[in-house]
């Protein structure tokens, strides 16, 4: 091994370590949750509180609790339970869907914001 | 060429057909998904320092293309990726052994590193996602190991072949 194959290790390793910061700088930070119902957005809450919410699903309320930055629903009314029985969700990639309740709760990071809101 | 070295060509792109073939079988599932040791690449380096690049370019991509047609995916996703990585890595082993700065160690780790770029270039340009570019770190890191064992093994098949297959010039 000579000199410079020693020298082209470190200097990638250091590639590597530079490569690495900018990705964990631009790691999305979850913060907050929308629930659709009938693809409309009819709640929006933020995932830094603890606190329940309820939404009217198409078979009734679907409640829905926020516990130290993940969401799941709690209770609501379908056949298989499916959604509840998912539990907490602190992903963004990971939404939890009731069919049955044509509702969607869904976490939004950092990047997928809104630019500009028109009214 | 003569019919000798054709003949030893054929039985290297055979060898790294197996090499592959056996290393797909059993993939060292780690942390990083698509991290593998590349212990074909033996063959590219053994041709490359047993004879010429030119002749490590008619290996390699002899046994990219034989190999997928073996394993059922040639022109898929997977295979794009082998030729995108195969050909950036084997640019780089070229320049880097033609520069005659490196031995056979840093030949070897440019060549794994330059696989891994030219892999996750081609999963950016055909996903149109830069999920895996979070990877690039960590696979460039893991590579210096690959590349590191496969220029080991390499030297000391050369170092124990030498004078059978003829004499080679270059240092290892």
């Amino acid at each position: 091994m000579r000199k410079a194959d020693k020298i082209l290790i470190v200097s990638i390793m250091i590639a590597c370590l530079v490569l690495i910061i900018p990705i964990m700088q631009n790691a999305p930070v979850s913060k907050e949750a929308v629930v659709q119902v009938k693809n409309k957005e009819v709640l929006r809450f933020s995932l830094l509180e603890n606190a329940n919410y309820a939404v009217d699903g198409t078979l009734g309320k679907v409640s829905i609790e926020v516990k130290d930055g993940a969401v799941r629903v709690k209770q609501e009314n379908s056949p298989h339970h499916y959604c509840s029985k998912q539990g907490f969700v602190d992903s963004v990639n990971t939404p939890i869907v009731c069919l049955p309740n044509e509702t969607v709760v869904r976490i939004e990071g950092q990047e997928d914001g809104e630019d500009v809101q028109i009214q | 060429m003569n019919t000798k070295k054709g003949v030893i060509l054929a039985f290297l792109i055979a060898l790294g057909i197996v090499f592959q073939l056996i290393e797909s079988f059993f993939p060292i599932v780690m942390v990083v998904p698509g991290y593998k040791i590349g212990i074909a690449n033996i063959v590219s380096l053994f041709a490359l320092y047993a004879y010429s690049p030119k002749d490590m370019v008619i290996v390699t991509t002899g046994r990219i293309f034989l190999a997928s047609l073996l394993q059922g995916t040639l022109f898929s996703i997977a295979f794009l990726l082998s030729v995108s990585g195969g050909l950036l890595s084997m640019f780089a082993m070229i320049l880097a052994y033609r520069s005659k700065i490196f031995s056979i160690y840093g030949v070897s780790i440019l060549g794994a590193c330059f696989h891994n770029v030219g892999q996750v270039l081609a999963i950016t340009y055909i996903y149109q996602q830069y999920f895996m570019q979070l990877f690039l770190p960590i696979l460039l890191a893991l590579s210096i190991v690959s590349g590191l064992c496969i220029a080991l093994l390499t030297r000391q098949i050369l170092l124990r072949m030498k004078g059978k297959l003829g004499l080679w010039k270059t240092s290892i």
